[in-house]
């Protein structure tokens, strides 16, 4: 177990950047996911932590060292890799022990350990296949095997589930979730999935371009994203944003878009700057009060249905409970919780508290 | 309906593949019953194939006469030994230098060592002669092999960096993580997968250049005479041994034909398969 400090780490390739002086924190035992689209960077960040890719400017420390210079394992980090990287031509039992074998371990030992980790990870009737006879799953949890038994201080996923069908993803997601209450690892995980983010994560780190955009709880990340970048990259349906104008009616504040005026709580004061207004789609309420809107389109999701409605030129998504009856081009209201509303700096992006 | 044209097709696939086996093994087939007969009653016509008059005759005789088709063998096998040896050594290296290493100029390099084989041997016959002469290496060994590489190594190198593309990364990756130095990456995981193409270009390279006759006729006088040549002096000018000529180019087959059973398995086979989930 460690912990993990980036200081304005930055990497260049050439003379492009591919990480801009990103500096963060993973505490002991933490679960912490890298998250953004691809070439975002993320893969390149992990594999300088991982110490697969060198280090331009900064310092990577664990426990409090600066390892910038050591090689991967020297870091005793483990590493399971978005295609496995299985060995082809070694048996399950000989892909698990191979670092023990490196290492020149006694055989016995390297059996027994193997045996161990194989029965964990439900691969103990397994050990003889080669990679090839497995299914992608178990080729999943053999490449989680070979990271296991080198209990190592910290693991690092390069998006592991990215193989694997949508049900398996589910599943895996739950091990590697277990695993991790159970050993207690401090780990990484890089992925393109706010799903997968948002349900195992202790802290995300958004990451757009190279750069970080917010890092903080699943919670924060979701209900207070620090810029529009993050409001739009998490949340599914996108949270829909709106280039409106404040105003004071009766002495009362508003928000204006287009036509409408949604009036806001008397704890708002007039932010004197122009501020664009997002809303997730459990902030929107379709009724007979608010707004005169028309239904465009209607995505059953299961227990939600999500609703996108025609408004004031443009289009905003609400989510209603269970199945809704409505159809296209039918006429409703719509109303936004202001509880639900944030804004965000016109120029800057930024999220503001007013 | 459906099912007729499956049945057609598959009577055409097998018809077309007996064809061309037929018309590949002839005459090889007919070379091994000439050596097996005497010329009298291979020149009788019809031909007389009365299996009384088997004889391994021409056999003995290859051997026996001062045909130099023993040192022709020898020849051959030294040159081929070396010239596969050192195509696969220099070649593997190059190989998995332009297919890893981000090299400037390693497509430049590439297309160089591809352009050298798009000269006729005959265009470069001649300065050939001169440059091998002016050097002492006619009819020598080291020469036969060097001029041998010349052609079979650029091959081996375009095969090898094919496979070695092939090869995911993360391999080598995955066993940095798990504490391989480079020279463990090597041993442990690079070089048992790479087993099957390696042996693959190897058998190649071997065939290529038991095989050669062309710079071999140029290239040699009596001390490194290789197989072919000395087979096709069995054709004088005034006569044509034809059953000690193919009982000889038999002789020059076998290598080649276990050679090519031996390592079949590790030529059909694809170790790499499965090393990624696609």
């Amino acid at each position: 177990m460690a912990t993990l400090e980036l200081i304005h780490l930055v990497k260049k390739f050439g003379e492009f950047t591919a990480i801009n002086d990103i500096s963060l924190r993973v505490e002991e035992s933490e679960f912490v996911t890298l998250l953004g689209p691809s070439g975002c960077g993320k893969s390149t960040l992990l594999n300088m932590i991982s110490g697969l890719e060198d280090v331009t400017e900064g310092e990577i420390k664990m426990n409090g060292k600066v390892v910038n210079q050591l090689g991967p394992f020297e870091r005793d980090v483990a590493m399971v890799f978005q295609n496995y990287a299985l060995y082809p031509h070694m048996t399950v039992e000989e892909n698990i022990g191979f670092s023990m074998r490196l290492r020149k371990r006694p055989k016995e030992e390297i059996s027994s350990r193997v045996k161990g980790v194989a029965n964990m990870l439900e691969l103990g009737h397994l050990l003889h296949r080669l990679p090839r006879e497995l299914s992608g799953g178990q080729q999943q949890r053999v490449a989680i095997g070979r990271a296991v038994i080198r209990e190592p201080s910290i693991f690092l996923f390069d998006e592991p589930f990215s193989n694997l069908d949508a049900a398996l993803r589910v599943k895996t997601r739950g091990e590697i979730k277990e695993l991790h209450q159970r050993l207690g690892v401090t780990s990484i995980f890089v992925t393109h999935d706010q799903e997968e983010a948002l349900s195992l994560s202790d802290h995300i780190a958004v990451l757009s371009t190279g750069k970080l955009e917010q890092l903080g709880s699943p919670e924060e990340i979701y209900s207070k994203p620090a810029s529009k970048y993050v409001a739009r990259f998490i949340g599914s349906p996108q949270m829909d944003i709106f280039s409106g104008d404040f105003e004071t009616i009766d002495g009362n504040l508003a928000y204006r878009i287009g036509q409408a005026s949604i009036p806001l709580p008397k704890e708002i004061t007039y932010p004197n700057q122009t501020l664009d207004m997002g809303v997730r789609p459990e902030f929107v309420m379709l009724g007979s009060s608010g707004f005169p809107a028309s239904v465009r389109l209607v995505q059953p999701v299961g227990p939600f249905t999500y609703v996108t409605v025609d408004w004031q030129g443009g289009s905003v998504t609400a989510r209603v409970n269970g199945v809704s009856h409505l159809k296209v081009k039918e006429n409703l209201h719509v109303e936004f919780d202001p509880t639900g509303m944030l804004f965000f700096d016109r120029e800057s992006e930024k999220r503001r508290d007013i | 309906m459906a099912l007729n044209r499956r049945y057609l097709n598959r009577f055409f696939i097998r018809f077309g593949l007996v064809t061309f086996t037929l018309l590949a093994l002839g005459p090889v087939l007919w070379g091994v019953v000439t050596s097996l007969f005497p010329l009298s009653s291979l020149t009788s016509r019809p031909p007389d194939l009365n299996p009384v008059n088997l004889t391994i005759e021409n056999y003995i005789l290859v051997f026996d006469t001062s045909r130099g088709l023993f040192s022709g063998l020898i020849n051959s096998f030294i040159i081929a030994f070396f010239t596969s040896a050192v195509a696969l050594a220099v070649g593997s290296a190059a190989a998995y230098a332009l297919a890893r290493l981000n090299m400037p100029g390693s497509n430049l390099i590439l297309m160089m060592i591809l352009a050298t084989q798009m000269f006729p041997g005959i265009v470069i016959a001649i300065p050939l002669f001169l440059v091998m002469s002016r050097l002492d290496l006619v009819d020598t060994h080291f020469g036969l092999i060097m001029v041998y590489l010349s052609f079979i190594l650029p091959i081996v190198i375009w095969i090898l960096k094919g496979f070695f593309e092939s090869v995911p990364m993360e391999l080598e990756r995955a066993a940095a993580v798990d504490g391989a130095t480079p020279l463990q990456t090597f041993q442990f995981v690079v070089l048992p997968i790479s087993l099957p193409p390696l042996f693959a270009t190897g058998v190649f390279a071997f065939i290529e250049s038991w095989n050669e006759f062309f710079f071999a006729i140029i290239l040699t006088r009596i001390n490194v005479k290789t197989a072919p040549i000395a087979i096709a002096e069995f054709s004088g000018q005034y006569t044509t041994l034809y059953g000690q000529m193919l009982a000889s180019a038999v002789l020059a087959s076998i290598p080649v034909v276990i050679l090519a059973i031996i390592f079949r398995r590790f030529i059909l086979e694809g170790f790499v398969e499965g090393a990624i989930k696609a």
